[in-house]
């Protein structure tokens, strides 16, 4: 292996040596290798790339065992899971002798590269003849170990200031990798207090029993439970389990807490939650948010009988039962009873308060455990036992509230400040929680301190959690895709956190189904209003329609992430759904198109085709518009920017109208043409001639797109306001960043920026007062209230919608009264009605 | 990779004692273009001392040794107060610009000092055939938001819990027009603002070398 000494870019001339290159961060004798290196930059690149310490630690586990022992590091290299990844760098490990001085870096000699051998036999000739005393790593044929640390020296000796050896791999990357050893910022191995787990319990960081003192262990257990719920909230939002849940010693030796059937109990109930957890969310590949979610590596969480924890966990929620009963009877049955039943703790003025502390939590623990399995039930057959156990967590959790008083009082630590900030309900310190003993197994990450949530932030994420997971179990699975969509859209509106959404997706698709049952092809030939006969029809075997259905599968996947995810995965797939189109378009031109004469079956497929396509136009047009929305939620848009932002939805919202009208009109002709059906004639005759409730819907929302456009955009015509101007590029260019994904696709077609400026340039308040949009809207509003009074979501969005457009008319009507007289008004944009239909602000400066 | 000073002192605020703004003329700034090795401690210090996050000496050398042409100090009375360190190169078929760090220290923001650094490197990069610029900074981080806006860049992306502390970051872009559109470019007067955005350099920008 070469290693040229260049300056970072390689440019200078490069003197070539045969040297090892070290891909070693904590290997031992590695702090010696900095030393030596000294002398001529402190900086020398040792370089520590993550993925090259694991590397080396797997190097690590084929030394002698001396060495594989030496460094409590040693977890990550005993993962199965993580592989060394390819490189082409020979690793080399260093020896260390008994004495554990620093020994000579050992390379390779290469046999197949004579004339570096050479060259370097030249240059260091002190070279010590190779062949260590004991090589761990046999040299193999060929070739011999050689000396390498004069050949070192001597390179460091013609180095600059800001020179820098490197291999042809080390880029930014590399650079961004590279750990400065000893720098606590850096290096994670600096800031631990403990090298292992078992240095902490042998300095008595984990005591077992937690105290002799029945009642000080009594209480020590509980600040225990209550911090490790605090721990697991944080790592659901977004921490990594290791430093979260895991940073508690009893946790992390399972077979430890075999003793203390009560905290053993909770310590296994808790290993088995995460692990249920942790597999929901691996099963619905989540996407990026899983990476950290999921890191389990080297944390023992297949403790033994885990999987039993419910039974356990029921014998000691029983004990205490009966301590509880014991303490409660009334004093002439108390001899009696407390003969046969040992009381929980010693002090008997607080065996009652303890006992019901203690059997809440185990009631939590073991209803939210209950709820997790019943929800993993396939074809959502557990939906409805979930939430029995989902109010029985509820319910528990206000006892668990209601304990934090008790458990206040009898702390005996005098604590100052509010209960706040706070981890356990005592508000006391818990015992045996050490975060720096697993900072190492958090690979990607430099050490940092984690804040854990506060007990009171727990037990809210907790109650929002449960709701979250109601909500999923109301679900009910018949529903059609639009309901399906619209459904989860509902859901997402509450920012639901990662844990909720994963069950969510693993309701609404398993095994490539829907709901683990339906076929996809099921759903589509739903939506798109396809003719009964379609069941059989071969076309489910065309390969476009087998594309289409995995699209369907991929936007139910992604509806159920995060926004931002969500958003940049829609922006993606809305060219997919184009390319579908087209694609099914012209499938559909080749098999009926060619012959003007059908046969009837050919008739059948081309109806079957038409209507696939208008649905597909539909769905593509809706995922527009949630991309477009989506945007305002994430605050992607400036208000310089809603006029574009507002007159781009008004346009898609405009086409998705269209496409649903075609749709509904072609069903109903469908219906009527097989003269069928449950129609009660004289009020569905007159209905056919109306524009259907769903389209209204959404021209209630064109209305109020088209008025934000035209007012935001008279507001700059007419007052200069809310323009954007900047020094590098225009409104020209910012429009095609925020669009930039929807135009490559067409969508909709012919509509770019020039047709924005078209539209817009001439907006003036005039002729939005003789033209109101919003009165419009309000209307619209007004009237199809009644076509969605079974649907209380539908309402509510049409009671916000009025609000804006109220609120708006108003506004325009103010601006046009006193906006040319006082040119001193100020019109900024709220949403204080609606997610993302704005209203606006007029204020005299 | 990204945690900030700003949340710490946010946490320790009464701690703190209010930083006195400095009385200087925005005449007395003096703008620098990366010299050479005796920059590197200064650059070092400020980013150091302004973000969390440590980036190692490689990191800084990477950026300044590639592109020096890129990377701005600003002194006053000899005295360095700000700093930006920039990379450009061809990413995904677009030979683009990327903001990597940007530092104005306390008594010196809101001066424009570091829109006046960060303009004298965009400007840098359109000469040299950029045909956008990126960076990430914190949702939160309301001066570097605005201050980027003025300059033309929109949000493009939101990055779900990008730093570490959990919260969410914006990839910011600025599209330069093509050299085929004849759109004049408005100039606006860089009014006020200065301030720093720390900012975590994402793998994608990792993946290439030069």
């Amino acid at each position: 292996m070469v290693i040229s000494r260049t300056v970072v870019d390689e440019a200078t001339e490069s003197a070539e040596y045969d040297l090892p290159k070290y891909n070693t961060g904590e290997l031992p004798g590695i702090g010696h290798l900095k030393m030596i290196m000294d002398p001529v930059r402190q900086y020398f690149p040792v370089k520590v790339t993550i993925k090259s310490k694991i590397e080396a630690l797997e190097r690590v586990t084929d030394l002698p065992s001396r060495e594989v022992e030496r460094g409590p590091n040693n977890a990550n290299a005993l993962n199965p899971a993580i592989t060394p990844p390819p490189s082409s760098a020979t690793f080399i490990p260093l020896q260390t002798n008994s004495t554990s001085h620093f020994t000579p870096a050992i390379t390779k000699r290469r046999e197949e590269n004579p004339s570096l051998l050479s060259d370097q036999t030249h240059e260091a000739s002190t070279m010590d003849p190779p062949v260590p005393e004991r090589s761990s790593i046999p040299s193999g044929e060929n070739s011999v170990w050689a000396d390498a640390s004069p050949l070192l020296a001597a390179a460091c000796g013609d180095l600059e200031d800001g020179q820098l050896i490197h291999g042809d791999n080390f880029n930014l990357f590399a650079a961004m990798s590279a750990l400065e050893i000893m720098d606590p910022k850096m290096d994670s191995g600096i800031v631990c207090k403990y090298y292992s787990v078992e240095e902490a319990i042998e300095d008595g960081a984990a005591p077992l029993p937690i105290s002799c003192d029945k009642t000080v262990d009594v209480r020590c257990t509980i600040d225990i439970v209550d911090h490790l719920l605090s721990c697991e909230a944080t790592w659901h939002k977004g921490h990594s389990l290791s430093q979260t849940v895991f940073s508690c010693i009893y946790l992390l030796r399972p077979e430890r807490t075999s003793s203390h059937a009560l905290l053993h109990s909770f310590c296994r109930v808790i290993r088995a939650t995460c692990k249920a957890v942790i597999s929901v969310v691996s099963d619905a590949r989540t996407h990026e948010e899983e990476d950290l979610f999921t890191m389990n590596y080297g944390l023992p969480l297949n403790g033994d009988g885990d999987d039993k924890c419910l039974s356990m966990l029921n014998a000691v929620e029983e004990t205490i039962s009966r301590q509880l009963r014991a303490c409660k009877a009334p004093s002439s049955l108390k001899r009696r009873v407390l003969e046969d039943t040992e009381p929980l703790q010693t002090n008997i003025d607080m065996e009652e308060g303890y006992c019901k502390a203690l059997l809440c939590r185990l009631r939590f623990r073991k209803h939210f455990y209950h709820v997790l399995t019943c929800l993993r039930r396939p074809q959502g057959r557990g939906l409805e036992l979930a939430r029995k156990h989902i109010a029985s967590c509820i319910m528990e959790l206000e006892s668990i509230l209601s304990s934090s008083e008790f458990l206040r009082s009898s702390s005996s630590e005098a604590w100052e400040g509010g209960v706040e900030n706070k981890t356990t309900a005592s508000g006391c310190q818990p015992i045996g929680f050490d975060a720096s003993l697993n900072c190492r197994l958090s690979a990607p990450t430099p050490p940092r301190a984690i804040k854990i949530l506060s007990w009171k932030e727990a037990i809210e994420y907790f109650l929002k959690l449960l709701h979250d997971l109601d909500i999923i179990c109301s679900y009910s699975l018949d529903s059609s895709l639009e309901n399906l969509l619209n459904f989860v859209v509902q859901f997402q509106k509450s920012q639901p956190d990662l844990v909720a959404r994963a069950h969510l997706q693993l309701l609404l698709v398993q095994d490539g189904k829907i709901h683990g049952r339906d076929p996809v092809f099921a759903i589509i030939s739903r939506a798109a209003a396809l003719p009964e006969a379609t069941k059989n029809h071969d076309i489910q075997k065309n390969e476009f329609i087998l594309q289409l259905g995995q699209l369907v599968i991929n936007l139910l996947k992604i509806v159920c992430s995060n926004s931002a995810w969500q958003r940049r995965k829609l922006g993606k797939i809305v060219q997919d759904w184009r390319v579908i189109y087209l694609q099914l378009e012209m499938a559909f031109k080749k098999e009926c198109g060619d012959n003007p004469s059908l046969s009837n079956e050919e008739n059948a497929s081309m109806k079957i085709f038409q209507h696939i396509l208008v649905w597909v136009e539909e769905q593509t047009y809706w995922i527009a518009s949630r991309f477009l929305i989506l945007g305002f939620e994430l605050e992607l848009y400036s208000p310089s920017e809603y006029c574009m932002v507002y007159w781009y939805l008004y346009v898609v919202l405009v086409k998705l109208a269209e496409k649903i009208h075609i749709k509904m009109v072609a069903t109903n002709s469908a219906g009527k043409k097989r003269g069928k059906k449950k129609r009660d004639a004289p009020k569905d005759a007159a209905k056919d001639y109306r524009i259907p409730p769903g389209v209204l819907f959404l021209q209630c929302q064109i209305c109020l797109a088209e008025g934000l456009t035209m007012m935001l955009a008279a507001l700059r015509n007419e007052h200069g306001i809310l323009q954007s101007r900047s020094p590098f590029n225009t409104e020209h260019e910012r429009f095609i960043q925020h669009f930039e994904l929807l135009q490559k696709a067409s969508i909709p077609d012919h509509m770019s920026y020039p047709s924005f400026k078209e539209s817009t340039s001439y907006a003036c308040f005039s002729n939005l007062l003789m033209y109101n949009y919003f009165k419009d809207a309000q209307r619209i509003a007004k009237e199809v209230k009644s076509s969605f009074s079974n649907e209380p979501d539908k309402l509510a969005e049409l009671k916000r919608l009025e609000q804006v457009a109220e609120h708006n008319s108003i506004a325009l009507n103010v601006i046009c009264r006193v906006g040319t007289l006082d040119p001193s008004l100020k019109v900024s944009f709220e949403f204080n009605h609606h997610p993302y239909f704005a209203t606006a602000v007029v204020k005299r400066s | 990779m990204e945690a900030t000073k700003k949340t710490e002192e946010e946490g320790n605020e009464n701690a703190e004692k209010v930083v006195e703004e400095e009385e200087f003329s925005a005449s007395e700034i003096e703008y620098v273009s990366y010299g050479g090795e005796h920059h590197l401690p200064l650059i070092m210090g400020l980013v150091d001392s302004e973000l969390s996050e440590p980036y190692s000496i490689f990191t800084y050398r990477y950026f300044v040794y590639l592109w020096p042409q890129l990377s701005f100090l600003a002194f006053h009375r000899g005295k360095c107060v700000g700093t930006v360190v920039c990379k450009m190169g061809e990413h995904r078929n677009t030979f683009r610009g990327y903001i990597a760090m940007l530092v104005v220290i306390k008594p010196y923001r809101g001066k424009g000092i570091a829109t006046e650094l960060v303009t004298r490197s965009i400007q840098v990069m359109m000469e040299s055939g950029c045909e956008e610029v990126t960076l990430e900074a914190e949702v939160t981080n309301k001066g570097a938001l605005a201050l980027y806006g003025r300059l033309g860049f929109v949000r493009a992306k939101r990055l779900f819990r990008y730093y570490l502390n959990g919260v969410d970051a914006f990839r910011l872009k600025l599209l330069f027009p093509s050299p085929m559109s004849q759109s004049s470019l408005p100039i606006v007067a860089d009014t006020d603002g200065s301030h720093w955005h720390n900012d975590h350099i994402p793998i994608e920008e990792c993946s290439e070398v030069r």
